[in-house]
């Protein structure tokens, strides 16, 4: 007919990651999000000169179904 | 020829029960996200909101909820009506969850911000499930080709929209960042370390600076999911606090037209915001009444970007919307002016 109901087809997976930054000398971690991160919250130190890194962003990235 | 003498007798008649079967499995699929929103909201308040007693009966309750809008036939002062209305529904489903949860708790806001959203999307799809039912019945109770196969062509829109806010309720339940919530997001780089203040219900604001301009920033409170007033908070930076702001930028996600790339930024004058119209009426009187421009930055997405997990590209376009804010302030103010920068949009883990 004219049109149809989407189907429950393949769909692409979800990762969300959780990116700190450090205020001092901007060097950027990428990790997994966990349950309680939140943009502007404080994070590990700097793996670069030591300082307390701030959560910057919280995003998902879509990954390419496998099979 | 016979099949053909068929189909002109018949045609319609075949596509009717097409277009039934079509809509029957649709109604089938609204039918198990409703359950399953609803059933997800039960669980958060049971193991996160550790409710004391099954909420269950008081969230079937709420499901079926109504919000009566005020009579438009004599609309002058409608929009303080709405608010009124909007407000006291609001406040009252805020301090029932609450309830259901600080009997033996103290109450944690996030918490009953997740859980208020929760119930916002367990009560989207159970009315769009029961819209689709009504039409679905009455089409097939009259015989009514054309209400069946108006229907049949919704159907995909129809499905696409709950299928959103079902994938909604994953981000909400952990706390992660909307993509609705880029405006927020934006404006909460401007406002981290410098002291805040509620300036109207769940609403905060910090006075910063931008190459000698006075910026006051302003967001929802975060990184509970609210969204705030922020026309309530802009009319008392103006009214009460006599601040007169060269301009006021306000920065919001807006929805893409198909074809249009995600994270992408589009400028513009007016007022930057969605919702029922209160807030946009409340920022656009101010603006006008004291003449000040309004200036808005969008971020463009989808419905279904928009209320789940903010997407890379989304995310990544802050830094590109801080540019052009900065820009926008730099060619529409001088140094000494006051600022206006308002962060649109539900602050579900943005805090600032």
């Amino acid at each position: 007919m004219m049109s149809s109901v989407p189907g429950n087809d393949k769909k692409s997976k979800l990762l969300v990651y959780t990116v700190e930054e450090c205020p001092v000398c901007g060097q950027k971690t990428k990790r997994a999000f966990t349950v309680g991160d939140y943009i502007t919250k404080d994070g590990g130190k700097c793996t670069k000169c030591g300082n307390t890194a701030r959560v910057s962003l919280v995003y998902g990235e879509t990954t390419k179904p496998s099979g | 020829m016979a099949s053909f003498v068929a189909f002109f007798f018949y045609g319609t008649r075949l596509q009717t029960y097409n277009a039934l079967r079509e809509i029957g499995s649709g109604l089938n699929k609204l039918k198990v996200m409703k359950e399953k929103a609803r059933k997800e909201a039960i669980d958060y308040m049971v193991n996160v909101g550790k409710a004391p007693s099954d909420p269950a009966q008081r969230v079937d309750q709420f499901l079926d909820y109504v919000t009566i809008m005020p009579v438009d036939i004599d609309p002058a002062g409608l929009v303080n009506k709405i608010d009124h209305v909007v407000t006291t529904n609001n406040d009252r489903v805020r301090a029932e969850v609450a309830s259901l949860m600080s009997q033996s708790n103290p109450v944690n806001p996030v918490t009953v911000s997740i859980s208020e959203n929760l119930l916002e999307v367990a009560t989207a799809l159970n009315i769009l499930h029961k819209v689709v039912r009504h039409f679905y019945l009455l089409g097939k109770k009259t015989n009514s080709y054309f209400t069946l196969i108006q229907l049949q062509m919704l159907m995909p829109m129809i499905i696409q929209e709950a299928d959103a806010y079902l994938n909604a309720v994953d981000s909400f339940k952990v706390g992660q960042p909307i993509g609705d919530g880029i405006g927020a997001a934006v404006v909460s780089k401007y406002m981290v370390g410098k002291e805040k203040r509620v300036i109207a219900k769940d609403t905060v604001m910090a006075i910063s600076e931008y190459k000698g301009r006075k910026l006051y920033v302003l967001k929802a409170d975060g990184p509970m999911a609210y969204v705030g007033q922020p026309g309530v908070a802009i009319k008392k930076v103006v009214e009460e606090m006599g601040v007169k702001p060269t301009a006021i930028v306000m920065i919001d996600a807006a929805l893409k037209l198909e074809g249009e790339k995600t994270g992408d930024i589009a400028e513009g004058v007016g007022a930057a915001i969605g919702g029922i119209g209160v807030e946009k009426y409340q920022i656009e009187e101010v603006a006008t009444k004291n003449t000040i421009p309004l200036y808005a930055i969008l971020v463009k997405q989808s419905i279904l970007e928009a209320i789940t997990v903010m997407r890379k590209e989304i995310a990544e376009a802050s830094d590109k919307v801080v540019t052009v804010l900065n820009r926008v302030i730099e060619e529409k103010t001088k140094e000494g002016d006051d600022v206006v920068v308002a962060g649109i949009g539900n602050t579900l883990g943005v805090a600032q």
